[in-house]
């Protein structure tokens, strides 16, 4: 985020910023930028890849020392290698009665879905020491219970205080989404987040009813909920026509 | 390999050509070499530290990720969904490098890591993020912060 950056050395604090799309950084001339060519999401690059991110990290932290300027932009050489796909990695079994099915037993479909992956997910904690599922505040069982109920047509009010029910649908969406990644890339193959999210929104009871949900929400009369749900669900690049 | 160009096109259209503030100066601040230098992070991922308030729509202030935050306490609640955060499942270093500062710290590549880092989201438009961005300037300062990362994502 160039802006902060300028922000930030007006007040005299000396800032190197990472670049994702270079176009914006062209625009907003920070003082210092190191343009990464990796994928959005992605400012240092390949996960689990110490050695790859330290040169990251000291690619832009060196242009603190350049004697030139007002403005520099610098690209970083090396591609991400974490994001190409790997053949041998596996998707989790879950039954072709959870994962496909009628559109009106998707709700129960999306419950018993999160249950299914539960011995995934333990496992990709006990390898990996964290989650980041956690927005929303609810158990996971929890979450899939509110996303399904919307999908019930039940709009079920906001379980957390200080938050709208649209926003906590948002969390909800968010924490099912990375506990079901989570639990997709447990073990010891390397997928890339495209594996990933073909997986999930073409392969999964989860994704089908994140785009039903998009599709029965977003005529809602309620603004804020269909601004969430058109927008916020479903990544663009995963939005299907009609 | 992911550009730009591997984008749907009117997403890589929307993110090329977003407003930018039409800066009027070009401040550039000068300081020591690196191994004298304390960096601190200030993200524009959304990041939050589990249980505190995440980010709600375009707010425009920071959150505070203090050093001591270990890997399954940080959560990304950035509003937009239109990039990857597999990477930041695994390691959170993709995002929020800490465990790398406090290597080059322990190696002398740098002088020291700042005792808290920050995290904006960062797609809030930027004119209503500067009175806080000014105002952690002084935060940072007190920190005795000389060098700041500003990682996207």
């Amino acid at each position: 985020m160039s802006a902060l950056g300028h922000y930030l050395e007006e007040e005299g604090i000396a800032t190197a910023a990472i670049s994702l799309i270079r176009p914006q950084t062209e625009n907003t001339k920070p003082p210092r930028a190191l343009w990464v060519p990796f994928e959005l999401g992605r400012p240092f690059g390949p996960p689990s890849d110490p050695t790859f991110q330290k040169r990251v990290i000291l690619a832009a932290l060196r242009l603190l020392e350049r004697k030139t300027g007002p403005v520099i932009i610098v690209d970083f050489p090396d591609d991400d290698p974490r994001a190409t796909a790997d053949p041998a990695w596996r998707p989790p079994f879950i039954p072709a009665a959870v994962a496909t099915g009628p559109a009106d037993s998707l709700a129960a479909r999306l419950e018993a879905e999160s249950v299914l992956l539960r011995d995934a997910h333990q496992r990709w904690v006990a390898q990996h020491h964290r989650t980041t599922v956690g927005l929303s505040g609810l158990p996971i069982g929890e979450c899939a219970r509110y996303v399904a109920d919307w999908l019930r047509g039940r709009a079920p009010p906001s379980p957390r205080e200080g938050f709208s029910a649209p926003l906590i649908l948002r969390f909800a969406v968010d924490d099912v989404k990375a506990y079901w990644l989570e639990a997709a890339a447990v073990g010891a193959a390397k997928p890339s987040s495209r594996q990933l999210g073909d997986w999930f929104w073409n392969e999964t009871a989860a994704g089908a009813a994140i785009y039903a949900l998009r599709a029965a929400l977003q005529e809602s009369e309620d603004e804020r909920l269909r601004l969430i749900v058109s927008n916020f669900i479903v990544p663009a690049a995963r939005v299907r026509a009609g | 390999m992911t550009r730009l160009t591997d984008l749907p096109p009117a997403q890589a259209k929307r993110l090329a050509e977003l407003e930018c503030p039409d800066f009027a100066t070009r401040p550039r601040v000068t300081g020591p070499a690196l191994p004298q230098r304390r960096v601190a992070i200030v993200s524009s991922a959304g990041l939050v530290v589990r249980g505190e308030d995440p980010f709600r729509g375009r707010d425009a202030d920071y959150r505070v990720i203090p050093a001591n935050t270990r890997p399954d306490e940080l959560l990304i609640s950035h509003i937009s969904i239109n990039f990857d955060r597999t990477g930041f499942q695994e390691d959170w270093n993709v995002v929020f490098p800490l465990d790398r500062l406090n290597e080059l710290a322990a190696e002398g590549t740098i002088g020291s890591v700042a005792r808290t880092h920050y995290s904006f989201m960062g797609a809030t438009d930027p004119v209503l993020m500067e009175p806080h961005a000014r105002e952690l300037a002084g935060r940072l300062k007190q920190d005795a912060v000389d060098a700041v990362i500003l990682p996207p994502v």
